[in-house]
């Protein structure tokens, strides 16, 4: 933040800061991202989800307030601030009052860490995937504290899946991401972006590639199944339909939400919603890089850099609002999948969940952390290492090796736990059924 | 050893999926339900002793309330008992009309009940939006024929109240041309979803003594395995007279319920297309005209039943030879499908619940008259 906005204002604008005021500014500036900008997409992703819904159920949504409904968020809110604050007599009010609290905080104290561009980060912390990771962990200690609070039978069963669904499905999206990692070499979010360089593959393995932005992860066999396995751990972290179990209103009605009324509901709202942004911006970053895309990396060279200290602040500029564009046309695409999943797709039973967890997920990225190993190895090590076969080979051999053995255990694996576990378990249950009843 | 506890929920009255106001209360261990007890008498008004105080003609738009999905289907059994017991006689073609109007609400109603079905499975509505679509196209053929889409009150004693219009049969037809691919539609969206298949695939199974025992009927009865159907067992109005089969289930799960209520559709839709081949040729008109409508039966008693989409619908009426029934009574499918409820989900899980008491397909209306 800092070097951009002296890109900006002593380089473009030409006003010559002194360095404390450009300091302050910036610190405001990443307050302000991350206290204004997290409820804003929060009101937005609500407005996006409704509208999409209500076009895949051939209805028209929220069209009343303003412009298309844009404002109908708005109007949610100030109902929300103007309702009732209940609290259950049999609650235990300290308690009821902190859940909502500690469900929100860490939240929003992840996004201190997501780049929004290049250059963009609020905090750029070396161990950013590690802290985004540990903090979002802390939610489930405030849902447990909800639903216990409430004193309500129903809050109680629903923080329990909740709590259960969250520690189960924290293992394989972390395995999944510790995959990126090894290739990386690194736990800063702006190290993994930046390896997203090039084209289609990643520019530190294979030199003189053109930087286009596309040297996505999830190009690569490692960095797809790693994708599709961190997904489905989010869509149960960040309970969206099928694993929207904790709070199966079919079921147990809001789950730990259903004694909270007014502000204190809208806040588990805000979290969860805020949740679901960051899962999916943070999707978009490891796998398919970030604010990277054509262009934003030559309009970056061309700017203020430390490696270009006489660029054209302009470029920055630029370069930011291309990144801040590329970043979240992904992320939207991902929340749109979200919704997509969530307008049509029945929800699992929690034991199912934790089959699919347990059984074939965990499994599947354990094979995936192999894979990243072996590519690590087949592009990088040397005799040193005792990676002998590769001595001699071409860049570009080394890298087709890497890709046709990670594509092969990838796959193999897979459709070995699809024949053990997934695919046709209903029907295979269903043919023993009738089997029974058949001998019956 | 951790010391655990039964924990008693009370699911309902007022709950987003008792379809109605129904309360269960549940024991669980965890999330396995060990006890459920189901409780009902919320939506209870008196229906058969205020039918005692009104005459018989002024009960027909009163048996609308009682399925409300299934009007027509209630009218019929309704106008069969007073009929049995006047002795009207009811023409040929009234007959057939009868017949249509009760196969399109039987479509009309399992479409539905699979939709509020996956509902209940957790998804958001938009099977629900499916499952509805066709409903309406049925809903504005009944508005055309008798003026309402849902309290039809469209059947007289000796027949029906006015005959069907002239834009009826061409929109019938543009229905029947559109039903095969929604009945389609309809399976795939079951068939082919993995994790419906899941939450339906060897959940809540009734096994057929046991359905036999409580007096379980339709869709339920038939899901067990047990093939009847009282369109076959015990032909009334003029269902001799078409070809059609009674699907039934192999196991008992929530899933056999599904299937079965899917093949009744296209069944219904068979008995359709044979209605519309043979009314050109039916005699006489759509009521019988001798037939008087404020009737004073004389000294007796009449039960008839019929095929509802919900189950075997009977109604019993005594006549004191006055113009009110002396006894009303009505055996409501969804009231005695309710009753194994209990022994159908233990041992499941409490997601399963609802997804159980969903495929039982009940209205809330009919439990509790």
């Amino acid at each position: 933040m800092y070097d951009m906005l002296t890109a900006l204002i002593n380089g473009a604008l030409g006003w010559g800061w002194p360095e404390w005021a450009l300091n302050l500014l910036s610190y405001i500036l990443i307050v302000t991202i991350v206290l204004v900008v997290a409820p804003l997409q929060m009101l937005f992703f609500t407005y996006y989800e409704r509208r999409v819904i209500a076009r895949m159920q051939d209805r028209v949504g929220p069209n009343r307030v303003g412009p298309e409904g844009i404002w109908q968020p708005i109007a949610d809110g100030v109902k929300m601030f103007t309702k009732e604050d209940i609290v259950p007599q049999a609650a235990d009010r300290i308690v009821h009052f902190l859940a909502p609290c500690v469900v929100v905080a860490p939240t929003v104290l992840m996004f201190a860490v997501v780049p929004w561009g290049p250059g963009m980060v609020p905090v750029d912390l070396p161990t950013g995937l590690l802290f985004f990771f540990a903090i979002s962990s802390i939610s489930a200690v405030g849902l447990m504290m909800a639903g216990w609070a409430s004193n309500n039978k129903f809050s109680l069963l629903g923080a329990m899946r909740a709590v259960a669904q969250m520690v189960s499905y924290e293992i394989p999206a972390v395995l999944s991401l510790i995959a990126i990692v090894i290739i990386v070499g690194s736990l800063s979010i702006n190290e993994i972006i930046a390896y997203q360089a090039g084209l289609i593959i990643s520019n530190r393995d294979l030199p003189g590639v053109p930087d286009l932005g596309l040297g996505w992860f999830v190009f690569t066999p490692v960095g797809f199944v790693a994708f599709v396995a961190f997904f489905i751990a989010a869509l149960a972290e960040g309970e969206r339909t099928p694993f929207d179990i904790p709070e199966a209103d079919s079921e147990i009605v809001a789950g730990y939400m259903t004694e909270y009324s007014g502000m204190k509901f809208g806040l588990f709202y805000l979290a969860q919603y805020v949740l679901n942004f960051l899962l999916c911006a943070i999707t978009a970053i490891i796998f398919f890089g970030g604010w990277q895309g054509p262009g934003v990396g030559w309009l970056y060279a061309q700017g203020i850099t430390p490696a270009n200290p006489n660029g054209n602040g302009l470029f920055n500029v630029l370069a930011g609002i291309l990144g801040v564009f590329y970043f979240l046309l992904k992320t939207y695409i991902f929340f749109f999948v979200m919704v997509w999943l969530r307008g049509a797709f029945p929800r699992l039973r929690i034991d199912q969940l934790m089959d699919f967890g347990w059984k074939f997920l965990i499994p599947w990225t354990l094979a995936n952390l192999f894979s990243a190993a072996l590519w690590v190895a087949f592009t990088r090590w040397g005799p040193a290492e005792g990676m002998l076969i590769t001595v001699g080979w071409s860049p570009v051999l080394r890298w087709l090796a890497a890709f046709v053995v990670t594509l092969a255990i990838n796959l193999g694996v897979y459709l070995w736990l699809t024949r053990v576990y997934a695919a046709s378990q209903a029907e295979r249950r269903r043919a023993e059924l009738e089997e029974l009843s058949a001998a019956a | 050893m951790l010391q655990t506890q039964e924990l008693q929920v009370n699911i309902g009255p007022q709950h987003p999926s008792t379809h109605g106001v129904f309360r269960m209360l549940v024991t669980v261990d965890g999330e396995t339900v060990v006890d459920l007890k189901p409780v009902f008498g919320y939506l209870h008004r008196n229906h058969e002793q205020i039918a005692e105080a009104n005459s018989y003609l002024q009960n027909m738009p009163y048996t609308d309330r009682l399925d409300y999905f299934n009007s027509m289907a209630n009218n019929h059994a309704y106008a069969m008992a007073v009929e049995r017991l006047a002795g009207i006689e009811v023409p040929e073609r009234a007959e057939y009309i009868r017949v249509l109007m009760v196969e399109l609400t039987r479509i009309l109603n399992h479409a539905s009940a699979v939709g509020f079905m996956i509902n209940d499975m957790g998804a958001w509505q938009t099977p629900l939006a499916f499952g509805m679509r066709e409903r309406e196209k049925i809903l504005d053929l009944f508005e055309m024929a008798s003026g309402a889409r849902l309290m039809c009150n469209y059947f007289r004693f000796g027949g029906v109240v006015r005959d069907l219009p002239p834009e009826f049969i061409p929109n019938l037809r543009e229905l029947l041309r559109a039903l095969p691919a929604y009945i389609d539609e309809l399976e795939r969206l079951l068939r082919d979803n993995e994790i419906l298949l899941q939450r339906a695939i060897g959940i809540g199974i009734l096994p057929p003594e046991v359905a036999l025992s409580y007096g379980v009927s339709g869709p339920v009865l038939r899901g067990s395995g047990i093939p009847y159907d009282v369109r076959k067992a015990e032909p009334y109005s003029v269902y001799d007279r078409f070809d059609f089969d009674v699907p039934i289930g192999k196991v008992g799960d929530v899933y056999d319920r599904f299937l079965v209520r899917i093949e009744e559709m296209r069944q219904s839709k068979r008995i359709i297309e044979q209605v519309l081949e043979q009314l050109p040729d039916a005699k006489g008109g759509h009521i019988n005209p001798k037939a008087r409508q404020n009737v004073r039966p004389p000294v007796g008693d009449a039960y008839a039943r019929i095929e509802s989409p919900k189950g075997e619908l009977g109604f019993y009426l005594v006549s004191d030879g006055s113009t009110k029934p002396y006894r009303y009574k009505v055996r409501a499918p969804s009231f005695i499908n309710l009753t194994p409820l209990a022994d159908m989900c233990r041992g499941y899980k409490v997601a399963d619940i609802v997804v159980i008491l969903g495929s039982i397909d009940i209205v809330m209306g009919e439990v509790d008259r």
